[in-house]
């Protein structure tokens, strides 16, 4: 098939004068040596990228969360299991590596990324399994069996907790953590669906029964594979816990 | 108002999400196009006016599929929920929209338009398939870094410029196999060959990355709220997956296609003359 043309295919601006030759030449080197520098500070920061949190691992002890020192003590606090037994989190935890947080299943964001982060981290080869312990902050909602159905997703293994608004509200300033509020209902959405503000850390206690590190949301499943090594093996300081 | 995609801690959903700058960019191609069109120097009812003809439904298949690549939804769950929709959306710009977009650009509109740009040496250069190799490859590279995306994807402006970064990559790709220059074409064998390297071999690199990767590369689509239970590690694997085959509907038909020419060139090529025995004379 042949296509006609009614113009000749000659280059156009090689038209003699000061054509745009050698500027051309210019900017297409400035650009390779752009694409270049740009690259190889991708590759850096590519190859730094797990190492690369929302904390600033680099100031801080290379941790991946926020170091808290004195360290926290593993609170005191009794409340249901999804199995409806009670559950003595400083007893039943005693001298091991824990996760603390506390969320609501219908959390459109925090919940799901930590729990969905912190599942992706217990599957990289190597990385030790704590207890993981999840304390609803919104009990008329999440029931034993919806705790259960909804930790299921994530790992079989996690720990949900519930009890009475007054338990919860008791394990939050135990655990030293912000206090959960039920937010009001949208109303212009037609709904009765609400949301509840919560504490967004999950605390890490270590087996000294004392929490060093809390992490944020923005901890990412590299940072966990990275820090849950260091926090059981870790010689912590001996410190007089407040 | 949100003018383009870009990543937000919003839950996603299917509510329509409107995005003006997409409207407003994809609009401008297709007016700039058609006006160009106007000035069309082919007869009506010539084979030039049919090839035109042609040419357009080629570019206005390739605007609809950088259109509905970048609006929402796709492009809503490519900023900022999904690395499978991401790698989606790039897979359609170079390998869907580019080369039906390049298909349909007439000879006589690109010599105009690159005699107006004064740009004729730059595209000969981009057009050389070393050239457009490495620029599509390290385009491919710096935009599915970790750090690019990251910081990009979470600004409207950044996840702007990733897709016309995308969009120029698969046009590039495109030039020396069906630009619409002849003469900055390779040779059809050169031209399999190139495509098969830069569109077929390299990427397999990233799309490995992502796909063995022990942990998520790409903090936006790790943290984002997560779209119907599909966890941040399966996304970023089927995204790499997409990025190592995905392109391989287009890739393959187009190189048996080059193939195929290239055996009718060569057949159709008479054979040289077999010389002729010299005549002996007869008892």
């Amino acid at each position: 098939m042949s296509e006609t043309t009614t113009l000749p295919p000659s280059p156009p601006d090689s038209s003699p004068g000061p054509g745009p030759g050698p500027r051309i030449g210019l900017i297409a080197a400035l650009c390779a040596i752009g694409a270049v520098v740009f690259l190889g500070i991708a590759a850096v920061y590519a190859v730094r990228g797990n190492d690369d949190t929302a904390t600033g691992a680099d100031d801080n002890d290379g941790w991946h969360g926020t170091e808290v020192s004195p360290g926290l003590p593993r609170p005191d606090f009794t409340l249901t299991d999804t199995s409806g037994r009670p559950f003595d989190f400083a007893a039943q935890t005693k001298g091991r590596l824990t996760l603390l947080f506390f969320g609501y299943t219908h959390c459109p964001d925090v919940c799901p990324a930590h729990m969905s982060v912190l599942r992706g981290a217990l599957e990289v080869p190597g990385t030790p399994k704590p207890l993981v312990v999840f304390v609803t902050t919104d009990p008329a909602r999440d029931t034993g069996p919806a705790l259960r159905k909804w930790l299921d997703q994530y790992d079989k293994d996690f720990i949900g907790l519930t009890g009475t608004p007054e338990q919860i509200a008791a394990a939050e300033r135990a655990a030293k953590v912000a206090g959960s509020v039920r937010l009001p209902e949208d109303q212009s959405s037609g709904n009765s669906e609400y949301d509840v503000g919560h504490a967004a850390q999950i605390v890490a206690y270590t087996p000294d029964d004392l929490a060093h590190v809390v992490y944020p949301f923005g901890t990412r499943a590299a940072d966990w594979a990275a820090d849950l090594p260091r926090l059981l093996d870790e010689e912590w300081p001996q410190e007089s816990a407040s | 108002m949100t003018w383009w995609c870009s990543a937000s801690k919003e839950p996603w959903s299917w509510a329509f999400r409107a995005y003006p700058g997409i409207w407003i960019f994809t609009a401008l191609l297709l007016v700039g196009y058609l006006l160009a069109f106007r000035r069309s120097p082919s007869a009506a009812g010539s084979e030039a006016a049919a090839s035109d003809k042609r040419k357009r439904w080629a570019f206005l298949g390739g605007w609809a599929l950088l259109w509905l690549s970048t609006d929402w939804p796709l492009g809503t769950l490519g900023s900022g929920y999904l690395a499978t929709a991401h790698m989606t959306q790039y897979v359609l710009y170079t390998m869907a929209a580019a080369p039906l977009l390049m298909v349909g650009i007439p000879e006589w509109m690109a010599r105009r338009a690159l005699s107006k740009l004064r740009a004729y040496r730059t595209v000969t250069l981009v057009a050389k398939p070393l050239v457009a190799g490495i620029v599509f490859n390290v385009i491919l590279v710096v935009t599915h870094a970790p750090i690019t995306v990251d910081n990009l994807r979470t600004n409207q402006f950044g996840s702007f410029a990733l897709d016309v970064a995308w969009l120029l990559s698969g046009l590039v790709l495109w030039l020396p196999v069906c630009g619409p220059l002849d003469e900055l074409k390779p040779s059809l064998p050169a031209r399999g060959v190139y495509l098969f390297l830069a569109a077929g071999l390299v990427p397999m690199v990233p799309g490995g990355f992502l796909t063995f990767s022990a942990t998520p590369l790409y903090r936006v689509y790790e943290l984002a709220p997560r779209v119907n239970g599909f966890e941040a590690l399966d996304d970023q694997q089927t995204a790499g997956a997409i990025m190592k085959i995905g392109n391989l509907p287009l890739l393959w038909p187009v190189l048996a296609g080059i193939f195929i020419r290239w055996a009718n060139q060569d057949r159709a090529t008479p054979p040289p003359a077999k010389p002729r025995p010299a005549s002996t004379s007869g008892t």
